[in-house]
């Protein structure tokens, strides 16, 4: 009985650190790539729920999704803190500030969009969002690339290609990839079982 | 009293929105545009502007930003609503439901192998959006060479990422930083 209490804490505890996370980095963070950024640096480096493997699996996943990728990682990232609770909590922190500032924002439209430093700031704060990006490009690139390089070196040119140059929706090309990729399995299976 | 039928109006059309908006946010702008102005009329394309600018901003995803602004200046907050949730309905589901499969199977070569695949692919829309917001920060709207600000925004990012990924710093100090930056520099310069 004293366990369970316990455990019922517990998830009310991590349930609460989810939502005040994801508020926290909503609110201060414009772009999906930003929150997940900081969901890294909180969830792997600071409380060690997830190592940096798996938090690289839960990118592969979300990036596969449609939708505001802050809402599919949060979805992600709470559940496998604390189960469906846990991703509620998430996805609650992660939309209400965007929300909330919406909401005041349509009310008070005019004063926002004539003060100048609002976008002077917003403009620098997105030079940090391209060095953050480098980061995760390069923390990604290391973890897909344990096993062998060739391969996962060109899916990542043919897909940057097909993003800069075709112009198609990002649906096919996870779809492709999904296939590609059970090909290649496929392959694997194969070569094993010859040997 | 806001018309129930309007509310399901905007909830469906960001439903549809929801659903195919892969390759993030920027990704997502035309497919709202295509619901809200074109098919809905929700909205004229000078508000849609207006949007726009307000995505650029204001914190949080762009995408639950557009439904907020949008079903709040259709329905009010009811409408609000009605667009937000919406708009996350289908990712969450697919969300949870990849990860369910990812779970369970996660040890088969058939998974590891598309998970490799779409983490490559993963990169690639990261690099993506990098190079697209990078030449954006160094060239302004395109605007013709100005050298002064392209060193300044290259050192910027530079100094940036350093402290990230060889001090550890934590992103949001750093990224807040490079704003507070900005705007004392457009001080200084003028």
């Amino acid at each position: 009985m004293a366990q369970k209490e316990r455990r019922k804490d517990g998830l009310l505890a991590r349930m609460v650190a989810l939502f005040v996370a994801t508020f926290t980095i909503s609110a201060t963070a414009n772009s999906g790539y930003a929150i997940i950024a900081v969901m890294r640096d909180d969830f792997v480096n600071k409380r060690k729920w997830f190592t940096e493997d798996e938090m690289n699996d839960y990118i592969a996943i979300v990036q596969s999704c449609p939708g505001p990728m802050a809402v599919t990682s949060s979805m992600v990232v709470g559940y496998q803190s604390a189960g469906f609770l846990g991703s509620f909590a998430a996805v609650l922190g992660v939309i209400t500030p965007p929300f909330v500032v919406m909401v005041l924002v349509t009310v008070f439209y005019e004063a926002i969009v004539s003060n100048p430093y609002v976008g002077v700031f917003m403009r620098g704060m997105q030079m940090g969002v391209v060095a953050m990006l480098l980061d995760i490009c390069i923390g990604l690139f290391r973890n897909a690339t344990q096993k062998s390089v060739a391969y996962p070196l060109a899916i990542m040119v043919i897909a940057f290609l097909y993003v800069r140059l075709t112009g198609c929706s990002i649906m096919w090309l996870a779809l492709g990839c999904g296939v590609v990729g059970a090909v290649r399995a496929l392959l694997i299976k194969r070569e094993v079982e010859a040997r | 009293m806001i018309d129930p039928t309007l509310l399901l109006r905007i909830f469906v059309a960001f439903v549809r929105v929801g659903a195919i908006a892969f390759g993030g946010a920027y990704a997502a702008i035309p497919l709202v545009e295509q619901e809200v102005v074109a098919n809905e009329g929700f909205m004229t394309y000078p508000e849609f502007m207006d949007l726009l600018a307000l995505d650029e901003i204001t914190p949080g995803p762009i995408l639950i930003n557009s439904a907020t602004f949008v079903g709040m200046k259709t329905a009010g907050l009811p409408g609000a609503f009605a667009a937000t949730l919406g708009c996350i309905l289908v990712p969450c589901v697919v969300a949870i439901s990849l990860l369910f499969v990812f779970r369970k199977y996660k040890e088969t070569t058939l998974v590891k192998s598309v998970v490799l695949t779409l983490k490559c692919m993963a990169l690639a829309l990261i690099a993506s959006t990098m190079v697209t917001l990078g030449m954006n920060a160094v060239v302004p709207g395109g605007t013709p060479a100005d050298v002064a600000h392209a060193v300044y925004a290259v050192t910027v990012m530079f100094v940036a990422f350093a402290l990230m990924h060889w001090r550890k710093v934590s992103p949001l100090p750093v990224m807040l930083g490079c704003g507070v930056l900005n705007v004392l520099v457009s001080l200084v310069v003028g």
